[in-house]
């Protein structure tokens, strides 16, 4: 009786500590995820500061070139223009620049938009052109015209996908890891729009004027990031104070 | 019960358990799981990937060995994860069993050969070699394999609406051209995700770079081909009318031209 008793006890203890250990493995492996995918904490930010500024190419527009010997039209690329370098005449403020900070650990918290941006794609160029979004976030991508389309993305992280839709056809994909991607449809070479998925809720792309506008930052020195799709990466620090607006200038050079 | 019964009920019984055993034998080694991939790359592995693969593909996977500046198709780039020929949906990650197809049966209309000469485990063992050279691998997964519907049998009604597809709704003729010869307006500019130019396929040749079979053809534009221009059309064509499409394609093969060739 009593030899049934202690085994019964020690089959107990050992389901229990199997038991034990399961769940200790399950939460440092958990615990490891976490550490590894979030380095970005989320934080009240009581006295956060803005930055606004102005994103700028001092230098000659590169020609659209016409393309003669192609047909006996215009071809479509020379029809519509290039929208790969767009500045102000006013002010040389670059269109389309993706402006981030780089190295913040702790901010605002992560807003996810419940309804999907969109890239609409009409007489076969996409609108808008550079569209940054926060990781996590589902872009709609929609197709307004009467011909064919292919969407046709190139990343390695994200799932690149290249399908083929036709008129009124709307394809929701979502963006789970920080990258540059570039979308493009094949039939129409020259049509092409770049998602800038970031994995910080601070960034930005510049209007037409190259203006842009980033709030609630917690106070402290940060190196911000300007990207454009033809002149590449531009970094500045910039310090930032409690309850101030600072207000910074990024100069392409001329190249 | 009469014995007599009993036993016929006896046979009946052990006749078909019989039969379905012989039935499951002959099914198991076309379906997926009859081969053993290792997971971990070995030494194996990495031989045969230099002595085999390596002047074409390159030492790291770049698709950059020495040869393969004078080959067009241009040898595969690894890094990006971008495989032509998978049984899962567009942009995703090819399964081990898709890998393994292409290195058995090679690529036909390109220096691609079917691998015969090695043996079935150096085959195996060069696929966990493969999948290292790329970060898509640690990051993602293959999603789970199209559902090839069943096969419907080519008619002429079939093959007309197929035409229809091809030239008014999904206007496939503007690179593979009207007779599928791979000569259509837009084919002289696209290119692959690598930047290399890449002609879209003449069907008449009959020789399917994916395989000759309906469901292979069927499966290329389900799927689409990764890293090359041409999508995948799981969202605008219902699984009816992607064999419509299917057999359209295959009535433009021309056998008396490729034998003249």
């Amino acid at each position: 009786m009593k030899i049934c008793l202690s085994e019964c006890q020690v089959m107990r203890k050992i389901i229990f500590f199997s038991f034990l250990f399961g769940f200790l493995g399950w939460c440092a492996i958990s615990l490891k995820n976490i550490s590894a995918q979030q380095q970005y904490t989320e934080i009240e930010v009581i006295d956060g500061g803005n930055v606004i500024g102005n994103v700028k190419y001092v230098g000659d527009l590169a020609a659209v070139g016409l393309d003669l010997y192609r047909d006996w039209e215009l071809s479509d690329t020379s029809k519509t223009p290039s929208e790969k370098l767009i500045f102000s005449k006013i002010n040389n403020g670059l269109k389309n620049a993706t402006v981030s900070i780089k190295d913040i650990t702790k901010g605002k918290k992560k807003r996810i938009p419940t309804i999907h941006p969109i890239i609409d794609q009409q007489n076969n160029i996409y609108i808008p052109h550079v569209i940054a979004i926060l990781t996590g976030t589902t872009i709609d991508i929609l197709h307004g015209d009467e011909g064919m389309h292919n969407i046709h993305t190139r990343s390695i992280k994200n799932q690149p996908f290249n399908l083929g839709t036709t008129y009124k056809q709307r394809i929701s994909k979502k963006f789970d890891y920080p990258e540059i991607i570039k979308l493009s449809c094949d039939l129409h070479k020259y049509a092409c729009a770049w998602i800038v998925v970031l994995d910080n809720p601070y960034f930005d792309v510049t209007d037409r004027n190259g203006y842009f506008e980033i709030c609630d930052i917690p106070p402290g020195t940060y190196r911000f990031q300007v990207w454009h799709e033809e002149l590449g990466n531009l970094e500045k620090e910039v310090t930032v104070h409690p309850k101030e607006t600072t207000s910074i200038e990024c100069v392409y050079p001329q190249n | 019960m009469k014995p007599k019964v009993l036993l016929d009920k006896i046979g009946l019984w052990s006749a078909t358990t019989v039969a379905s055993a012989a039935l499951m034998l002959s099914v198991m080694p076309m379906t997926a799981s009859a081969i053993n991939v290792p997971t971990e790359v070995t030494e194996v592995g990495k031989d045969t990937y230099k002595k085999y693969c390596s002047p074409c593909h390159g030492e790291e996977g770049k698709g950059d060995g020495p040869l393969a500046r004078s080959l067009l198709p241009k040898p595969r780039d690894f890094s990006r994860g971008a495989y032509k020929f998978r049984t899962t949906p567009s942009g995703s990650l090819p399964t081990d069993e898709d890998i393994y197809r292409t290195i058995f049966y090679g690529v036909p209309n390109s220096t691609m050969i079917p691998w015969d000469i090695l043996t079935e485990e150096q085959r195996l063992s060069v696929i966990p070699v493969l999948k290292s050279f790329s970060e898509a691998f640690e990051v993602r997964k293959p999603d789970a394999s199209v559902n090839v519907g069943l096969e419907i049998r080519p008619t002429e009604r079939t093959i007309a609406e197929g035409k229809k597809i091809y030239e008014e709704k999904l206007e496939c003729w503007k690179c593979h051209g009207v007779e599928g010869r791979g000569d259509g307006p837009s084919a002289s500019e696209q290119e692959d995700d690598f930047g290399f130019p890449i002609k879209p396929f003449d069907f008449t040749t009959g020789k399917f770079k994916g395989g000759n079979s309906p469901t292979d053809v069927y499966l290329r534009f389900t799927t689409g081909l990764n890293g090359t221009p041409m999508p995948s059309f799981a969202k605008e064509l219902s699984d009816e009318q992607r064999w419509y499409l299917t057999h359209y394609v295959l009535s433009l093969i021309k056998p008396e031209e490729t034998q003249n060739k």
